[in-house]
């Protein structure tokens, strides 16, 4: 057999070699064998130079051409041996999906703060401040100051917690409306968020729930604009379609006195068995009116000159209304089947 | 305030539902609860004959009647035993509907057919009274509806009447009232009657008490019969929420629930001499109308006759003088009374009563003169009585009606809308004021029985009201300020986030607890002050202000156990309370500040003189399984580490020292400092503690920081690095099982190495193959330079912290 004819036989030997190897590492001892250092077609291009002359260019290409053609079957063998290993790889290690994740653990606001905290960002949207006051109060600035003196009967409908020698726990969040007063020079815009405590226990009465007012002192104020406030917080609050009425209220420091409705967000009116509304369309929402001028008066602004809304809500019960919560006890007792809800 | 819409149209004609009339009231003046219906709602009752009645042949407790109903004999079954043949009553017939009952249809009981049904006062509406069938007299006509005699059905509102509107507490008044609204005509009755009974001047009236009494009228009604009301009055009171009693007691009710005016009668042959209106003396002791004896004291309005009380004023009356079957004449008490005295005195007693709470509102005196005179008529024309002529008056300092200027450009600016001026002045005369122009302005002459009209803004709302607040358009003020959170405030609203973030739930406990918080927590180191103690807590169990918020949690954490919770995080931010008392020379300023507001003369801020430091913090307590473990991650349980870490994140830069809480595990607890102050603690509960809260056996861990030292999310500042790569190195010590570790860490920070980036405790391991007594430490440090690091860089810059490991705490460097 002459060379060229052995050349030809030993790529045809290790091409049909490369092609039976079934796996990268088959692979490679094709190489070896075929390409390798003291493979047989290696060996012959080595000898070449003894070839005689005639004979040299011949095998020496015949050579090259077969190394050349192993090694493009060699890379291509291989290339198609990787992806399939890579992908039988890949598919031995496939997990369950469905198994849950590593547990990132959610916490939970109190459904109360999570009311606070939406309507003091709106309040503060508006330019408002915060402002906040201490929850033992004086009787002076629990009362007195917003037009209930001694004596008076709101101060029984209030059913007040006493501490020592003229210290109450706060009945409500206004005393921090006189504080504020007092504090600085008009315009005042503040938003003020707080526990207040009232000696009362029932099933719709906790001795402690939160409030939520507003105070705006400013030149020129009106109910108007009292309206328009409370109108966008609703309508914030509850949704764009939110629709707000207010009725006749009384109230010991402010005159007028209003009341605000905000119609049903859950049937808008259209349902008269609607479990929010009890078929009213309306839900009570919150308490307001333009500050008394006695308030005024009493921390020295001067009631020609200046006017003010203020306005109280209870955030508890907007939670209530808001997430479906049938009773109010439920807030305050810690209890973990409650507050993960939230 | 309970309006029977039957009794309403006596003064005020209108034509609108009850729904109707709820919203115009809701929107225009008060509040209305409810809408109550009484009697027949729909369908026919009448006059019915008993011809036959008897038992029924197959039921022990049944009856039944062969009634004439008018030309046609029907058959009732009835539970009743108190009809009779010839009585003539009430049928309801088959069709109609009864208010609590439902349909009324033919029926068959126990076998007999029975057609309608003979009706108790209560099913007509007309008391409570349920124990027979009403026995009609002979002036009703057999066959007739009764309809025609009285109403049988009644639809009541009950309006929540604001404190502020004593004259809404009589009809004539809500009458008045919805003729402003409906922009029509009311009217009063008139009152007539007989006089020429015995005279009243054989009495005394005496006011000793002037202060208290500013007005008193005495009249006399004599030869009384007083037996039982007419069914129309009775069943106007009884729908107005009163029980019918008798003849002259339901006719003092009568005419307080029209005018608003509380009525008191005396039978006259019980009072000796007349009436002396004065304070009871001190101990003084009265039997009362519902039987009772109690003490008064100097401070309470007495009514006493020459020789000892008759009524306590304006709160009930004596039993000694009371009207009873017998009575043939009464003094009639029509009177105002100071109405702080009032509430006072009730409150002082607990004995509020319907005429307590009308009196305290502070009545119109000019009231008297009109329900005097009604309340004879009613005395004259239902109980045959006759009144004397004379009528006992103390009213030395009659009200006049006020005047009350009105701009109108001030009612525009406050109500934010146009409003003419005669509209204004419309609305004012339909609430009965007088009005004029003046000087630009509406001068508005009040009457008195609007007591809550007093200035320009108060008649403001009255024209508010009436021309409806819908006219009210909505804007919105234009601030030129910037709002926003304080610094502080925006660091209490993140502390809250990240710690629900973490995974905490946020709760809110009250603050009240029992004396046993205090022992409970306080342990041998008792604090000698005092918590802060409310006056009138609801119960023992929630009378002192919370010194830590910790007690709250825990109860909070019991419950959840109670209930087969597993465990769980829990975080609340509040506030504590502490006594900060002035001084003892200082102690009147306070009380004259909290009184009053002023702080005039040489006192401290008012801040001192309100006696009670509050400070805002966080609190949280980690109980039992924390985090469950899932099918990849273990169970995360409390304890100290878990709580630690918390703290860490809330108070970077904190340090740990040990420090003893009582109510803390003493070798798993810390003293946390930061700022060179303390800023809270944190630790495992101490096992006693938590079996006094129910918590026993369960590994609770807790933490309670002020907020002043936390900062959630500290600002950051840019430090410079290099790019060139870190290299990691760990290190294994050996140390003495009391070498702490925190110290370990100090030691190598003090090293101040130039190039140490990092360094990460990552092992603790204690038992073989280490000595007893031992343990192992090992850190992994991330070595950072300004060029690449060498290995000898690395590995001087290691030996020189083993170094100081050794030397310090004779640590030996673990080989690998
Ligand atoms: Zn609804």
């Amino acid at each position: 057999m002459d060379a060229t004819e052995r050349i030809e036989k030993l790529k045809t030997e290790a091409l049909s070699a490369v092609a039976g190897a079934g796996s990268t590492a088959e692979l490679e001892d094709v190489r070896v064998k075929y390409l390798g250092r003291s493979a047989e077609l290696t060996n012959t291009k080595k000898s070449i130079g003894r070839l005689p002359a005639e004979q040299r260019r011949e095998v020496g290409r015949a050579a090259n051409l077969a190394t050349r053609e192993i090694e493009e079957a060699l890379s291509e063998h291989a290339a198609r041996l990787t992806a399939a290993e890579r992908e039988a790889r890949l598919k031995a290690e496939a997990v369950d999906i469905t198994l849950p994740g590593t547990p990132y653990p959610k916490g939970h606001l109190h459904p109360t703060q999570r009311v606070i905290d939406e309507v003091v960002d709106f309040f503060v949207g508006l330019g408002y401040r915060v402002a906040e006051g201490p929850e033992v109060e004086t009787d002076y600035y629990n009362f007195t100051a917003l037009n209930i003196p001694p004596g008076h009967p709101a101060r029984m409908m209030q059913a007040t917690f006493f501490l020592d020698d003229g210290l109450v726990l706060r009945t409500h969040t206004s005393p921090v409306q006189v504080r504020t007063m007092l504090a600085q020079e008009p315009p005042v815009y503040v938003i003020v968020p707080g526990r207040v405590y009232r000696r009362d226990s029932d099933p719709t009465h906790t001795p402690m729930f939160n409030q939520i007012e507003g105070l705006a002192v400013d030149r020129g104020l009106s109910l108007a604009h009292l309206k328009g406030t409370l109108a966008a917080m609703a309508r914030s609050f509850f949704g764009e379609k939110t629709k707000t009425r207010f009725r006749p209220s009384y109230f010991q420091f402010t005159e007028p006195s209003v009341e605000m409705d905000v119609s049903c967000f859950v049937c808008g009116g259209s349902d008269p068995n609607c479990k929010v509304c009890k078929g009213a369309g309306w839900l009570e929402m919150l308490g307001a009116g333009m500050v008394d001028p006695a308030v005024l008066e009493e921390v020295g602004y001067d009631p020609e000159e200046y006017t003010g809304f203020a306005f109280g809500m209870g955030p508890d019960r907007m939670a209530m209304v808001r997430y479906g919560i049938p009773d109010l006890r439920l807030f305050f007792e810690g209890d973990l089947r409650f507050l993960r809800q939230f | 305030m309970r309006v029977p819409l039957g009794w309403l149209r006596d003064y005020i004609n209108f034509d609108l539902s009850a729904e109707e009339l709820v919203d115009l009231l809701s929107l225009h003046s008060q509040e209305v609860e409810g809408v109550e219906r009484f009697g027949v709602l729909d369908g026919e009752v009448v006059v019915g004959e008993v011809v036959e009645f008897g038992p029924h042949p197959d039921a022990d407790r049944l009856h039944v009647a062969k009634v004439d109903i008018g030309g046609q004999v029907v058959q009732i079954v009835a539970g009743a035993p108190n009809p009779y043949p010839g009585a003539r009553i009430p049928v309801v017939l088959p069709g109609s509907t009864l208010a609590g009952i439902g349909k009324i249809k033919r029926a068959r009981l126990r076998g007999l057919e029975s057609y309608g049904m003979m009706m108790s006062e209560r099913e007509l509406g007309i008391s409570d009274n349920h124990e027979g069938i009403l026995l009609l007299d002979d002036n009703y006509e057999t066959g007739q509806p009764v309809e025609e005699y009285f109403p049988v059905g009644e639809t009541v509102l009950d309006i929540d009447v604001m404190p502020n509107r004593p004259d809404l507490w009589g009809m004539i008044g809500v009458a008045r009232e919805l003729a402003a609204i409906l922009d029509t005509d009311f009217r009063i009755p008139e009152t007539r009657f007989e006089t020429g009974g015995e005279p009243t001047s054989d009495y005394i009236l005496r006011v000793e008490a002037e202060d208290l009494c500013p007005r008193y009228d005495l009249r006399r009604v004599s030869s009384l019969r007083s037996g039982t009301s007419p069914i129309w009055l009775r069943r106007r009171l009884y729908a107005a929420g009163m029980r019918p009693v008798s003849g002259i007691v339901d006719a003092t009710n009568y005419v307080m629930l029209e005018t608003g005016q509380p009525i008191h009668a005396f039978d006259a042959g019980k009072v000796r001499g007349g009436i002396v209106v004065r304070r009871a003396r001190p101990e003084e002791r009265m039997t009362f109308l519902d039987g009772r004896t109690r003490t008064l004291d100097e401070r309470m309005l007495l009514i006493s006759d020459e020789e000892r009380g008759v009524a306590l004023a304006g709160v009930m009356g004596g039993e000694d003088t009371e009207v009873g079957d017998e009575t043939t004449e009464t003094l009639l008490e029509v009177a105002t009374f100071d109405g702080r005295n009032v509430l006072e005195t009730s409150a002082r007693l607990g004995l509020r009563t319907d005429a307590s709470g009308r009196f305290e509102r502070g009545l119109d005196p000019n009231m008297v003169d009109y329900a005097m005179d009604r309340v004879t008529q009613l005395l004259c024309e239902h109980c045959g009585g006759r009144a004397a002529s004379d009528t006992l008056s103390h009213y030395p300092k009659p009200v006049k009606a006020w005047e009350v200027p009105l701009r109108i450009e001030r009612t525009e600016l406050l109500l934010g809308t146009p409003v003419s001026e005669d509209e204004a002045a419309k609305k004012l005369r339909a609430l009965g004021c007088e009005t004029r122009p003046e000087d630009g302005k509406i001068q508005t002459t009040v009457p008195t029985f609007r007591r809550d009209l007093r200035r320009e803004a108060d008649l403001i709302e009255e024209v508010g009201r009436l021309i409806g607040l819908d006219r009210v358009p909505e804007e919105l003020p234009g601030v030129f300020s910037p709002g926003g959170l304080s610094a502080d405030q925006r660091k209490v609203r993140l502390l809250r986030q990240l710690l629900a973030d973490l995974g905490l739930a946020e709760a809110i406990t009250y603050p009240f607890g029992p004396d046993r918080w205090e022992s409970d927590l306080t342990g041998d180191e008792r604090d000698s002050r005092e918590p802060i103690r409310l006056q009138n807590p609801l119960s023992a169990e929630a009378r002192n202000l919370r010194r830590v918020l910790l007690p709250g949690l825990l109860d909070a954490a019991a419950r959840n156990r109670s209930f087969g919770v597993q465990g769980g995080a829990l975080f609340e931010v509040a506030r504590v309370f502490e006594p900060d008392p002035p001084s003892a020379e200082f102690r009147e300023a306070a009380i004259r500040f909290r009184m009053t507001g002023e702080t005039g003369g040489e006192v401290p801020d008012a801040a001192s003189l309100m006696g009670v430091s509050e400070t805002l913090k966080v609190g949280a307590v980690l109980f039992g399984t924390v985090q469950p473990a899932e099918w990849n991650t273990p169970e995360t349980r409390a304890g100290f580490f878990e709580a630690r870490g918390l703290v860490e994140r809330l108070v970077p830069g904190a340090s740990f020292e040990p420090g003893v809480k009582p109510f803390l595990h003493p070798g798993r607890s810390a003293v946390i400092r930061a700022q060179g102050s303390e800023a809270g603690w944190v630790g495992e509960l101490h096992p006693e503690t938590a079996e006094k809260f129910e918590l026993g056996g369960w590994p609770v861990a807790v933490f309670e920081l002020d907020v002043a030292f936390c900062d959630p999310d500290p600002e950051p500042r840019f430090k410079p690095f290099v790019n060139v790569p870190a290299v990691g190195r760990d290190l294994a010590v050996v140390v003495d099982s009391h070498i702490r570790a925190g110290d370990m860490l100090a030691a190598i920070r003090d090293l101040h190495s130039p190039i140490l980036a990092g360094m990460r405790l990552f092992d603790l391991y204690e038992g073989s193959p280490v000595p007893e007594g031992k343990k192992s430490v090992a850190f992994n440090f991330t070595f950072q330079g300004r060029e690449t690091l060498t290995d000898e860089d690395v590995n001087s810059e290691v030996e020189r912290i083993a170094r100081r490991l050794e030397e310090e705490f004779g640590a030996r460097v673990r080989s690998s």
